[in-house]
């Protein structure tokens, strides 16, 4: 396989940009209806992913150390799609037949002989891991809805039952799909360390026009049924760290930091941790009832609310990043950060410009970790 | 023989071409028959060729429309698969375009709601922070004015307030009084009824009455 050669051909489809995943899901639903319900109505998120995930393959070809767990986790993360092993030679055939058509007269024997050798490798890598992870967990779990309270306008706790165990460090998050919108699928974060009778909490903030979040956050109560993916994300908290312990939390970013206190509330001798937890109003901060008590419980916490939008609010005021530069002395802290990318944007940049340290600095993503 | 300009020229129809003998007096075959066949031949023969020519031209209109096309997006004549993904992709573009005007539409409306809502809590508090600071301003005003008028009440003022209290007071001992009258004669009057009941003979209940005293 001549990877240089591979990288020209598909440098040669991409000014066609949004065309080529287009094509590509026209020639595999054509070919292949009965794969088009395993998609949601509207493709224009799905071709997004489809490039970028394309791009990233393509640029990785030569780089087996990244590829190789990326692919594993890609080929375990569409188990809960419905993606069989026997979908891939039809996803292959139309990769390839997209691959001809926007190459043109550029294609040849020679480059279908690569394509064809890169994509069965890929396919062997996911099929592999999806098989491997066969063994150990179901393709999705389903949860039952067991608590669904509003706390405010904007924000309600959900508690979930799973129907199996759902093993997760905290601070990972979980792909949940609901019955009112089938085939899409948002990422929400445990919040709160596992617990014996296996159940979880999802912290759901209903963003404006957002499908999923106003359909959990208002379309579903006690009993509605979810389907949750496997866990993912690295966030985690680091046990080698003897530094203190800083949580910044914007609005509902709170949920994967309220499961790392929680976890570090489990350990013998717990760090010592400030809690910043930030919202543009006062009514907003949702759990500051629930995280008060835990202060008032565990001697080694302290929580600060901070509130943005309300100069006459009688505790701190000003964004996270104000609030925590000005009240958390940061020497010897490492910061775990969670909330909004422009809240995160704007902390991290501010633990920065104070000389926190970047490899102290730990945030959210949603890379896949073989664990 | 007789020929319409409608029928068609076939080979066959000129190999089986037959004249009559020419008339009494000539040699040959009937001139007339001759001319009219002929006639029709070179009729059928222009139409033929102009056919002809339109044809050829529309055969290389599109032999240059396949060309072109296959010049321009690598499209393969024979490929009737890729124009049906062609129209499934405008299909499909079309409802992502449906679904992300409905998305935008609801944002829209939930942002709309958002401000309205907040502008209202914001007016509503600002409101509640209005008449609670008139009601300490009022509170604190009445607080002010009882002192001075402790201090700074006119004689006459004070007399005739202390004359109203000792009016009151006395309707109160008096209305007490009268109603313990009343209590008393009641149960004087239960005591009689319960003991003329044994003899048999009828009672009147007193009626309770209240004297009002004359202002001062």
């Amino acid at each position: 396989m001549d990877e240089q050669r591979l990288k020209e051909s598909f440098a040669r489809i991409a000014p066609y940009g949004d065309e080529v995943p287009l094509f590509f899901y026209s020639h595999l639903f054509l070919s292949h209806p009965e794969v088009r319900d395993l998609f949601p109505v509207s493709m224009a998120g799905q071709r997004d992913k489809l490039l970028n995930a394309l791009v990233r393959i393509v640029s990785d070809v030569s780089n087996h150390d990244a590829l190789v767990p990326f692919l594993r986790g890609l080929g375990r993360d569409h188990r809960k799609f419905g993606t069989l092993a026997d979908h891939y030679p039809a996803v292959g055939a139309s990769l390839l037949a997209t691959l001809a058509h926007f190459n043109g007269p550029a294609w040849t024997e020679d480059l279908a002989h690569d394509w064809t050798e890169a994509y069965t490798v890929l396919a062997q890598v996911m099929t592999e891991a999806a098989a491997e992870d066969e063994t150990r967990n179901p393709p999705f779990w389903g949860a039952t809805v067991v608590g669904h309270e509003r706390r405010t306008m904007d924000v309600a706790v959900l508690r979930l039952a799973p129907d199996a165990p759902l093993r997760y460090v905290p601070g990972q998050s979980v792909a949940v799909e609901c019955d009112a919108r089938p085939r899409l699928w948002r990422f929400y974060s445990m919040a709160n360390a596992p617990r014996h009778d296996g159940t979880i909490d999802f912290h759901v903030r209903v963003i404006d026009g957002g499908s999923v979040s106003s359909a959990l956050a208002r379309g579903v109560s006690v009993g509605s049924r979810l389907r949750l993916g496997a866990p993912v994300g690295t966030l985690r908290l680091d046990m080698s760290s003897t530094r203190r312990v800083l949580l910044a939390a914007g609005s509902t970013g709170l949920a994967p930091l309220k499961a790392i206190l929680e976890q570090a509330a489990g350990l013998a001798e717990p760090p010592q941790t400030h809690l910043v937890f930030g919202a543009r109003s006062a009514a907003e901060l949702y759990d500051l009832a629930d995280l008060e008590k835990m202060a008032a419980q565990w001697p080694w916490l302290t929580v600060t609310p901070a509130v943005s939008g309300e100069p006459e609010y009688r505790g701190e005021t000003g964004t996270v990043a104000d609030v925590t530069g000005r009240v958390v002395p940061l020497a010897d802290h490492d910061a775990y950060v969670c909330g909004s990318s422009a809240m995160v944007a704007a902390t991290v940049n501010r633990l920065r410009s104070l000389g926190m340290p970047q490899n102290h600095i730990y945030v959210e993503d949603f890379g896949w970790s073989e664990s | 023989m007789t020929h319409a300009n409608s029928e068609m020229l076939t080979p066959e129809r000129v190999r089986s071409a037959a004249f009559s003998p020419a008339r009494l007096g000539r040699r040959g075959l009937d001139e007339g028959q001759v001319h009219a066949f002929c006639e029709w031949i070179s009729d059928e023969l222009g139409r033929l060729l102009s056919e002809n020519a339109s044809l050829q031209g529309e055969v290389m209109r599109l032999r240059d429309r396949l060309l072109d096309g296959k010049g321009k997006s690598g499209v393969q004549p024979e490929d009737a698969h890729v124009q049906a993904v062609y129209v499934l992709s405008k299909a499909q573009q079309t409802a992502d375009r449906y679904v992300a005007d409905a998305q935008e539409y609801s944002r829209e409306l939930a942002q709309d709601a958002h401000l309205r809502r907040d502008e209202i809590l914001r007016e509503a508090k600002v409101r509640a922070s209005m008449i609670l600071e008139e009601a300490h301003t009022t509170a604190s005003r009445a607080a002010s004015e009882v002192r001075d008028t402790r201090e700074s009440m006119p004689s006459s003022e004070r007399q005739k307030l202390q004359a109203e209290i000792a009016y009151l007071r006395t309707f109160s001992d008096v209305c007490r009084t009268h109603l313990r009258a009343y209590m008393e004669s009641l149960s004087r009057s239960i005591e009689e009824w319960e003991r003329v009941e044994l003899n048999g003979a009828p009672v009147a209940l007193p009626e309770p009455v209240v004297h009002t005293p004359q202002r001062a």
